[in-house]
Order: C-alpha cells, then sequence, then structure tokens
C-alpha cells in the first residue's frame, strides 16, 4: 500500500527525519488556518497517490494569505493525471540550495535491502540511475542487520560529503533505514532531501510504500486498503480476496494460478482480445467462483469466457459449482469454455457440461482457446 | 533420476493438522511420497493419516529422521518456523504459503545461506520427482506414472502443471517438476536450482517458466551463458502485461521498465536458451531437442 505523502512525512517525522512543519488540509479556508502554525512562505501539495506532480501542476507555492486561499481552491478543484485532489498538504517552504536523494529499498538482485544516497536529487532516481549513475553511492544491508551510523557515514564519504554534513546525512539515512524495517516498507523515499544555504537538511518530500502482506503487524497504518484501488471491478476483486486487472478486449478471464493467468492472456491474445486478468490463487470454493464469475461478467461488451483452473490446492468441483449457479441466475448466453484439470477433475466436468459449458480436456490453454473461437464462430453463422 | 527429492526422502510436514495440511498430507502420500512426521505446536501425540504428530521439529527429527520438510503454516508464523526447522538440522524446505511479507522472507533468505540449505518459495507449488514423491501441491495425476528426462523449473504453480502436462504428451517427461515461488525476493535463486540439474545425470535439459517481474530469469541467464552446458528451453508469461499492474504474484509486476518480457528472453536467448512464446510451443521445441544425438 503506498501512501500518502502527509501520512509518511508524519512517520518519518515520528522517527527523527528532519520534515518541515507542514497541516492537511481539505478546503482554502483551513488551509489559510493553517498558516499560523506552519508559517509562510508555503509549498501546497496536492494529496493523490500518482509521481511526478509537480510536472503536472499539482505543487504550487505561496507567499501570502490570499495566495494559500487561491491556490489550494485551484488544486481541491482540479485532477492531477486524472485523480481527484481531495486534500492537500501545507508545508513551510524551505529555501533550497542544493537537493539530494536518499532511498531504501528491497533489492531483488541481493534478495536484500539496498540504501541509496545520491548527489543529485529531485529527479526520478530510474533517470539518475541510468544517466548519471556516478551519482548513486549504494551499501546492501542483509536483514535482520541495522545500518550502523558507521556505515551511513562511510557511505556519506564515499560520496564525498565531509565534515558536519556528513555527519547529518549519515544521521538521516539511519533513521530513514528505521523507518522502512519498523514499517515493513517496500520503499521509503526523499527525494529531495534539500540542503540549505547554512548546511541544514530538510526532508522535502516523503514516499512510504507498505507491504500489503505485513499489514497485519502494523495497526497504525491507515485502514482503507480498498479505497485506494481506484479501479471499481479491481477494488471489488481485491475485496473477494482475487487479483483482476483489466485489459482492453473483450474475452473474460478465470484462472486459478497467476502465472497460468498470464500465460492465457498471451494464448488468447494471439487471435482475440482479453478483457481482463484474474486469477483466483488457492482459495477456491463454491462461493468464491461465484462472485468471480459474476464479476468478469460485469464488464459490458464480454462476447464469451475462458476458464481456465487446475485443482491442486483448489477443490475445482466445488467452484465448478460457483460457476453453474451465475450462468443458471443470469441466463448467460455467451459461449463459456473450460479447462479444468487435477484433482477430482471428471466431478468438475459433469457440473458444467450440465449448464452448457464447454469442456476442453487436452492440458494446452490453446485447445481451450481453439474451443472458444469456434464457439464464436459458430454463435456468428 | 532426480534432484533434491526421491521416493526415499524422509519428509516432515509441518502445519499437518490444518485443514490444507491434513489434505495434502493424504495426496502426497499417495503418490508415495515417504512421509515420516507432521508437526503442530500443540498437537504432539496425534495423528494425520497415519503419520505421527509432534510439537517441535528437533523431536520430529529426533523420533524419524526427518531430513525435508514442506510447509503449510500460517503466513505470520513461517519466519518464526524455518528457524526452527533449520536450528533442528532439515537442509531441504519448501514454502507453500503465500502472502508472506518480503520482510520475513529476507531474513529467512538470509539464513538459509548460513545453513547452507535449499529453501523453496514462498509461494512455491513445491516439488515433484515423477513417478516418485513430492513436496506441496502439485497434482500428481496430470504427469506420467514414469519420471523422464526433462527438467522443469518454474516460479508459477498453475503453469507448472500445464507444462510438465505438454512435456508428457511431446514424449519428453519431466524429471522433477520445481516451482522456486513467484516473490519479489525468493529464497532461492533460479540460477541455484540449475545447477542441481546441472549435476543430475538423469537430466537432459531444462524448461525454465518465469513470467514478467524481478530479475531471476536475467541472473539465470548469467549462469547459463558461462557455466550451464544443458540446453534450455525458456517460456515467460505476461507478453501483454500492463506497466505498473501486479499480475496476482506481488513479484510480478512491470516496473519503471524493468522486468519485461522483452528483457527475459533477450537475455535467455543470448544466453543461448530456446524460446518458446506459448506454452504448447515449449512440447514442439522438447521434441527437436529429443532428435538430437546426446
Amino acid at each position: 500500500m503506498r501512501l500518502h505523502e502527509h501520512e509518511a512525512a508524519r512517520f518519518f517525522q515520528q522517527a527523527g527525519l528532519p520534515v518541515p512543519s507542514f497541516a492537511v488540509v481539505r478546503s482554502a479556508d483551513e488551509a489559510v488556518g493553517a498558516l499560523g502554525h506552519v508559517g509562510l512562505p508555503v509549498v501546497l501539495k496536492a494529496q493523490v497517490l500518482v509521481g511526478s506532480r509537480g510536472k503536472h501542476g499539482g505543487i504550487l507555492l505561496a507567499s501570502t494569505p490570499e495566495e494559500a486561499r487561491e491556490k489550494t481552491a485551484a488544486l481541491l478543484a482540479k485532477t492531477v493525471r486524472g485523480l481527484a485532489v481531495e486534500s492537500v498538504m501545507v508545508a513551510k517552504a524551505v529555501p533550497i540550495a542544493r537537493e539530494l536523494y536518499v532511498g531504501v529499498t528491497v533489492d531483488a538482485v541481493a534478495g536484500a535491502i539496498t540504501v541509496i544516497l545520491g548527489t543529485a536529487g529531485g529527479i526520478d532516481v530510474e533517470t539518475v540511475a541510468k544517466e548519471q549513475p556516478e551519482a548513486l553511492f549504494r551499501k546492501t544491508v542483509v536483514p535482520p542487520a541495522e545500518l550502523h551510523g558507521h556505515e551511513a557515514r562511510a557511505l556519506a564519504r564515499a560520496a564525498g560529503f565531509r565534515g558536519d554534513l556528513m555527519v547529518k546525512i549519515a544521521d538521516v539515512l539511519v533513521a530513514l533505514y528505521r523507518v522502512f524495517r519498523k514499517s515493513d516498507a517496500l520503499i521509503a523515499e526523499v527525494n529531495p532531501l534539500a540542503v540549505t544555504a547554512d548546511e541544514a537538511l530538510w526532508a522535502v518530500d516523503a514516499v512510504l510504500e507498505v507491504d500489503d502482506a505485513a499489514l497485519f503487524r502494523h495497526p497504525e497504518m491507515p485502514k482503507d486498503t480498498l479505497a485506494r484501488i481506484e479501479h471499481p471491478i479491481e477494488r471489488a476483486a481485491k475485496q473477494i480476496g482475487v487479483s483482476y486487472v483489466d485489459l482492453d478486449g473483450d474475452i473474460a478471464i478465470i484462472s486459478s494460478g497467476a502465472g497460468l493467468g498470464m500465460a492465457t492472456m498471451d494464448v488468447v491474445g494471439q487471435r482475440l482480445k482479453p478483457a481482463n486478468f484474474l486469477e483466483t490463487g488457492g482459495g477456491i470454493t463454491e462461493e468464491l467462483m461465484y462472485k468471480t464469475t459474476s464479476l468478469v461478467l460485469q464488464k459490458p461488451g464480454i462476447r464469451g469466457l475462458l476458464i481456465n483452473l487446475y485443482g491442486g490446492i483448489n477443490p475445482i468441483h466445488e467452484g465448478a459449482k460457483g460457476v453453474v449457479r451465475v450462468l443458471k441466475e443470469r441466463q448467460i448466453r455467451i459461449p463459456v469454455v473450460a479447462k479444468a484439470l487435477g484433482n477430482r477433475q471428471e466431478e468438475t466436468w459433469a457440473t458444467l457440461k450440465e449448464a452448457g459449458v464447454i469442456i476442453v480436456t487436452d492440458i494446452t490453454t490453446e485447445a481451450a482457446v481453439d474451443a472458444l473461437c469456434a464457439a464464436l464462430e459458430t454463435r456468428k453463422g | 533420476m532426480s534432484i533434491l527429492l526421491n521416493k526415499t526422502t524422509r519428509v516432515l510436514v509441518q502445519g499437518i493438522t490444518g485443514k490444507i495440511g491434513q489434505a495434502q498430507t493424504k495426496w502426497m502420500k499417495e503418490y508415495g511420497t515417504n512421509i515420516v512426521a507432521g508437526v503442530t505446536p500443540g498437537r504432539g501425540g496425534g495423528s494425520v493419516e497415519g503419520v505421527p504428530v509432534f510439537d517441535g521439529v528437533a523431536e520430529a527429527v529426533k523420533a524419524t529422521g526427518a531430513e525435508a520438510s514442506v510447509f503449510f503454516v500460517p503466513a505470520r508464523a513461517v519466519k518464526d518456523t524455518v528457524f526452527e526447522t533449520l536450528e533442528a538440522g532439515i537442509r531441504l524446505v519448501v514454502v507453500v504459503t503465500e502472502h508472506i511479507p518480503v520482510h520475513d522472507t529476507m531474513e529467512m533468505r538470509a539464513e538459509a545461506k548460513n545453513f547452507n540449505a535449499t529453501l523453496l518459495g514462498p509461494t512455491t507449488p513445491g516439488i515433484l520427482t515423477v513417478g516418485e514423491a513430492k513436496m506441496g501441491i502439485i497434482p500428481g495425476n496430470l504427469f506420467p506414472k514414469v519420471g523422464g528426462r526433462a527438467g522443469v523449473i518454474s516460479r508459477s504453480g498453475t503453469l507448472a502443471y500445464e507444462v510438465g502436462g505438454i512435456l508428457a504428451k511431446a514424449g519428453t517427461a519431466p524429471s522433477t517438476v520445481v516451482g522456486m515461488g513467484a516473490d519479489p525476493v525468493v529464497l532461492t535463486d533460479l540460477a541455484d536450482i540449475l545447477k542441481f540439474f546441472a549435476a543430475d545425470p538423469g537430466t537432459d535439459f531444462v524448461t525454465i517458466v518465469g513470467e514478467v517481474g524481478g530479475i531471476q530469469e536475467e541472473m539465470a541467464a548469467e549462469y547459463i551463458a558461462r557455466d550451464f552446458k544443458k540446453p534450455v528451453i525458456a517460456y515467460i508469461a505476461g507478453r501483454n502485461t500492463p506497466e505498473g499492474k501486479r499480475m496476482g504474484h506481488a513479484g510480478a509486476i512491470v516496473q519503471r521498465g524493468m522486468g519485461s518480457v522483452q528483457s527475459k528472453v533477450a537475455a535467455l536467448e543470448k544466453a543461448g536458451a530456446h524460446i518458446a512464446k506459448t506454452p504448447a510451443e515449449i512440447g514442439t521445441l522438447a521434441q527437436g531437442l529429443g532428435k538430437k544425438p546426446a
């Protein structure tokens, strides 16, 4: 789950990172009210969960109360990269002399944690990695080890910093690493980390993405995980515990595994257009398949449904009953093809067949797509 | 022949008294797996499917000589249980459990290296040596009765089943099918599993079933180019994956241009692998390899 900037900033502040004073407001009046505590000039930042807000007009500067009022109202009235702005972060503006980058992330190559210090900040770190790799300095830490102060100082020294500034940067790195570990994060990032003319450091941005799988042990995290999913069908899917990704086509797909789902998309995509990716994971029940089948058929204009299941951990014979219930209740007339193999496959086939589902017993997904294409042709003729 | 698991391997089932643990123990036994013990804390002294249940791993190992363990343990208890299992001397662990926090996985990965152990997963269907034994949830009835000479390594579960079946249908049955798991961080790297197949005289070639996201396939490609002498067939799922969307598996995501099918295919092709564009093409390619003199 990606946190809003102001949520991340709160956690960063609690961990001792130098975060400029800020408030979160939902109206222009509230913005003016917050100025007493935040102090002018301020940066007004749209709280939407997308990157490059600055480029898309989501970050504005205000030096007077009038400006703060007008610009907050303007931000709250607009959408940034398609997302409505519901709140604005009002943060004390800092006079920036130089921008750095600090980030902590999971490194898939090492299977460990990477701490990154960049001598160029404010721009996308991936762009820096490509165009100025010499500006990035990394340290791999294998948890449960901490990032020690001396290691952080060595990293800051390697990046060319000396004196008080070197020590302050190291402190920021250690604090950021602690937040990353403490919150089970996938990424914790400050970009830019601002340096003022008198060498004070300010975290003028805050990015924190928390591992969904670890939310059970983080009561301090926001509870509205579902509300943060933009697409209505993707949100409904998450609610029933399956994974859905919306695509452009008109052939609905249900698969019992992620790899199988992607392969099904690949094969369908050669001749037809997939409407979605959907995988049930290992939790199939009659009820789950009932909800899942209803879900993929929700999208307007679906021409066919391909069901691709393996009964390993999944009781596919139970799932079949759920599919059949939807087809009967909603009197579905489009062709439905099922390839369902594994434990108790014969029982599964019998249940589906009775409801008019075309059964494919061949092991290849190609065979299922052949059957679907043939059925679609017949309908046309 | 096989890697890691055969019919004599003495297998422990952790979380054996849960609903899934019980059901899968039955399937594993029916397949021929030599299951010697189960563990569920608090249930010591009981039995499941005729298998004695213990409270802890050390006790189970002492009583039965268990040497490999398969996990049907809830996500929040997995890290602690893996540490217990390694401490008790077991060096092959199959973590079937999904949705394990990645910070836990990183710690387990480090611990596995300290103990020089092979841990498969998380989110793996397990390992199946055709006609002999299986640890995990791979359905045995999808495979022929007798194993062949094709190794399979898959990030995905269900797709491994399909590919195993396709290979068998092509007349090139699998030897051992290994699910390596589909999380952003895995406990054992693809390249390290390839090393077991390199050393197995019963495996002639290996099929890699990859998918979008992460960098496992690219890392394996470096190893293949450098050291792996047997032919490799590779299929990478997810050609039509939109950027930034997680395709079911926590690790299956193309992010900031990284982890795409194109980059994986390019790396593997450069390393000399035969690339299948669809799962069915794996069968055709495997038949082609079968015709070449060994």
